[in-house]
């Protein structure tokens, strides 16, 4: 008896261990046409432009809705990242900037669909951009960076042509239309959601895509997936943003081990957001592709509060800038993934170049900064904490140990404060951190947009809480400098008052990780630090 | 009838006695909430150019511009009329998004709860016929471990060994493969809604998906769940109705389960009600290693950006599941045990 059942139990286990092992693969031999990306954050919206969109929501509105010009890709050390200066045309088939500056004609393409099929015109752009630049969403604050502020800017010649007018020549207007926010959307079906509360529509679009992209969404659950498919009208391609692939699924998978897993067993062709030893490991198996590209857009700092006390002292900054252990940090959080921001040699003392950020000439030297304690009048050292965010921890943690540990040489008391990513953005917004650890970054990078955003005013992003007139007198020259020779110039001198005064600590560029199957071809860093779907296809 | 008629006047009246401390529940966590250090609206505005203007508009699209009481009375009026309020980080309103998680959650902690007690109360009831042998030894090792190592330990050990090495379990990212078509969502179970499809293929995908979760889950929950089951068994076989038993010549099966076994399972009801509240609440850790689509992790994530409304909803939606399951503890007492009614 007890041994007949045991017989069945196993006929069943036999039984059922068959039917696994020979799963079947639904919609096998569409696989190899399906982009299946893992990522731990995920979509929260349709619509970039709502606040509180996420980065995933960024990369996939560069897929579901076209903009009227779009980067071009440069090599950067052999990675493909994209390029500021190559702006290209995708809604507009070519554009002009009048001699003056101070006008960019469009020209549009006559055979632009929406998806829906009916025809991209002058009107909807105007729409769309309209709606940028006048409610309440993100766009508004980004295009105003490139002097692009109202919808007087905007005027629709015929169906097919498009100008914008601005008030002075400003080299970042153009680049700008090819941000994550400008969108082109259909207006008549947006308008037709549109409310009184709600003129935009944004509750709509927020759900709803309604561009002309290449990638038609199918599916979207928020914190679980989407499922987007090939737009077979889409003729904006170039041959480095071919759109390749038939469908596109973006999965959030928040565990970073389970992600690493997925790609190894080829179950994932892409994820972008492992952490560093596991890249290291797969890097070191081989069976994989690993494009890690530092974030050229992006730097991570160690930031003083330049208004609280000690840190209101310059040469207690100075002093910081020479105690930090800067290999064993970058080996320590980055595995040195990325491009280190410290231990340059300048010739006499004077930067060699006018971009940022530039390596700077730091490197551990304990002697010095005890002296620069002792100028401060402060030799026995004092007590103070460092900050980070919970989402950071993986690379912040080993750092911030690091940091107190080499602090205490010269007699500075670091106690470690850990915390939790809406505390943080708070506590700096509020401008309460006197020291801490945290990362900018800027969609087009060029010196005097890093200056005058992240270096002027009482506001987040300025983490330092910097307030040098000289500095901003030259950032806002800067912006609307012609002449590039004088521009680099300025640059210079930027660079030169940041080194002096110390603000805040560059200390180095992340590397973004990229593993993909061996298959997988022309993936591109992109400005949005996120994958651009429609640069991929399968070898 | 008349038992019927008197358990459930009995449970409505529970029900409603526990309206006071739901309402609590409810004040609490908005002000908690509000205490707690972190400004959702600053964090939401993190584009690139976020500024003040940025801040103040997420400020006010939360509801965060008015003044306490009337965001508390706001809030109030809104969940009487069933309306949570709506989460920044999914975009969606909260009971939206609840209603879609809570099944998932459920599905995967009643097959694990269903698992641990298939597996706990013959393991309990073993070790308590032989007490001090080399089986209840076994079974006490076996129970520590499960308890010892933890649940996301468990979970990607599991997906290292059946996923990674063998291969035989499906890729570790939620509730069924994502090539599978989803059957029409009936009950939002989805082993239930497959069944109902007829799609029996559809069925073994996601019964193999809950698979790994559900074992993990239930590996943490089988130690207390022996454990009680052992010790309320032992008192049980030392008592004298069993000896009396014994003594007449019943069979062993009568013995152990007919007469020890049912007068000792209501304690181990009592800790599977318990068990199973906190595996709700607190399965965050196997839910993020099998990113699995449930409340919990929704909930912690909304916790670390102070998103207010879906940790609100999380933990109104909690209370209210004790609530039911205590009052299905109570009703279970009543079929174990008939005394139990007239209490």
């Amino acid at each position: 008896m007890s041994f007949a059942i045991s017989k069945r139990i196993l006929v069943v286990a036999a039984a059922s261990l068959a039917v696994i092992s020979a799963t079947p693969r639904a919609h096998a031999q569409s696989r190899a046409e399906t982009l299946r990306y893992v990522t731990g954050a995920t979509v929260n919206t349709l619509d970039p432009n709502i606040p509180g969109s996420t980065r995933e929501a960024f990369a996939l509105s560069m897929s579901s809705y076209d903009r009227l010009v779009s980067f071009g890709r440069k090599q950067l050390n052999g990675k493909w990242v994209f390029d500021l200066d190559t702006i290209t045309g995708e809604l507009a088939e070519s554009y002009t900037v009048s001699p003056d500056g101070l006008r960019i004609t469009f020209k549009l393409r006559p055979d632009a669909k929406f998806q829906d099929g009916s025809p991209v015109t002058a009107e909807d752009v105007k729409w769309s951009l309209d709606r940028c630049v006048s409610a309440p969403i993100l766009g508004k604050s980004q295009l105003l960076t490139g002097s692009l502020t109202s919808p007087d800017q905007f005027k629709v010649i015929d169906p097919l042509t498009f100008e914008v007018t601005l008030p002075k020549p400003d080299k970042l207007a153009l680049p700008n239309l090819a941000t994550v926010y400008p969108i082109i959307i259909n207006s008549k079906l947006a308008k037709a959601h549109a409310t009184a509360d709600d003129p935009w529509a944004l509750n709509w679009t927020k759900e709803n895509a309604a561009g002309s992209g290449a990638y038609i969404v199918e599916t979207f659950k928020p914190g679980e997936q989407v499922i987007a498919k090939h737009n077979d009208a889409w003729n904006r391609g170039t041959p480095d943003k071919p759109a390749a692939f038939k469908r596109l699924i973006i999965q959030s998978v928040p565990e970073p081990a389970t992600r690493a897993n997925l790609v190894e067993r080829g179950d994932a062709d892409l994820v972008i957001d492992l952490q560093a030893s596991d890249v290291q490991a797969l890097e070191g198996k081989g069976k994989l592709k690993v494009i890690s590209t530092p974030q050229y857009n992006a730097v991570s700092f160690v930031s003083m509060n330049n208004r609280i006390p000690p840190f209101d002292n310059v040469n207690v900054r100075r002093a910081i800038a020479y105690a930090l252990p800067y290999d064993d940090m970058f080996k320590a959080a980055l595995f040195g993934r990325g491009a280190p921001l410290f231990g340059a040699s300048w010739t006499d003392g004077k930067p060699p170049s006018g971009a940022y950020p530039i390596p700077q000439p730091v490197k551990l030297d304990l002697d010095k900064a005890k002296a620069y304690l002792k100028d401060a009048g402060m030799p026995d050292g004092f007590a103070t904490t460092f900050s980070f965010n919970v989402g950071q921890a993986a690379t912040a943690e080993p750092m911030a140990a690091l940091v107190k540990e080499s602090l205490a040489k010269i007699g500075i008391k670091v106690d470690i404060q850990k915390l939790p990513d809406a505390q943080m953005s708070t506590a700096i917004n509020e401008k309460k951190l006197p020291f801490f650890t945290e990362g900018i970054v800027a969609w087009l990078p060029s010196t005097d947009y890093f200056y005058r955003n992240f270096y002027t005013g009482n506001q987040r992003w300025n983490y330092s809480s910097t307030d040098n007139t000289e500095l901003e007198k030259i950032a806002q020259a800067a912006r609307f400098e012609a002449d590039k020779e004088k521009y680099e110039e300025e640059g210079r001198e930027l660079n030169a008052i940041h080194f002096d005064q110390m603000f805040q600590i560059p200390i180095w560029q992340a590397a973004q990780d990229a593993v993909m199957q061996p298959s997988v071809d022309g993936y591109v860093y992109q400005f949005t630090r996120q994958v651009d779907y429609r640069n991929l296809s399968r070898k | 009838m008349g038992t019927i008629g008197a358990i459930l006047i009995r449970a409505g009246r529970r029900f409603i006695s526990s309206l006071p401390a739901l309402f609590g529940v409810l004040v609490f966590t908005f002000l908690l909430m509000r205490v707690l250090p972190g400004d959702p609206a600053v964090f939401f505005a993190s584009g690139p150019n976020a500024g003040k203007e940025e801040i103040e508009t997420i400020r006010k699209q939360m509801g965060l511009d008015k003044p306490l009481p009337a965001q508390l009375g706001i809030y109030l009026y809104d969940v009487g009329r069933g309306n949570l309020g709506r989460s920044m980080m999914t975009g969606q309103p909260v009971a939206k998004d609840l209603r879609e998680r809570l099944p998932a959650s459920l599905e995967l902690t009643l097959t694990a709860l269903l698992i641990a007690l298939i597996s706990a109360v013959p393991l309990g009831v073993i070790a308590a016929l032989r007490p001090g042998s080399l089986i209840d030894h076994g079974v006490r090792l076996f129970c520590s471990l499960g308890v010892c190592v933890p649940t996301f330990v468990s979970g990607l050990l599991l997906i290292y060994v059946f996923y990674y090495l063998l291969g035989l379990a499906p890729d570790p990212t939620g509730r069924v493969d994502i090539f599978t078509t989803l059957p029409p969502s009936r009950t939002g179970f989805l082993i239930i809604d497959f069944l109902l499809a007829g799609d029996i293929e559809g069925w073994w995908a996601a019964a193999r998906q809950l698979m790994l979760p559900a074992f993990t889950m239930a590996l943490f929950v089988i130690a207390p769940l022996a454990r009680i089951t052992r010790a309320s068994m032992l008192v049980s076989l030392g008592s004298d109705f069993i000896r009396t038993a014994r003594s007449v010549g019943l069979s062993w099966w009568r013995v152990v389960v007919t007469y020890a076994l049912r007068n000792a399972i209501l304690p181990v009801i009592t800790i599977a009600g318990i068990v199973f509240s906190t595996m709700l609440g607190a399965n965050v850790l196997v839910e993020k290693v099998f990113s699995w689509p449930g409340v919990a992790s929704y909930a912690l994530d909304a916790l670390l950006v102070s998103d207010y409304a879906p940790v609100q909803g999380f933990v109104l939606l909690m209370a209210t599941i004790f609530v039911v399951v205590n009052l299905l503890v109570d009703l279970l007492y009543g079929i174990a045990d008939p005394r139990a009614t007239i209490a």
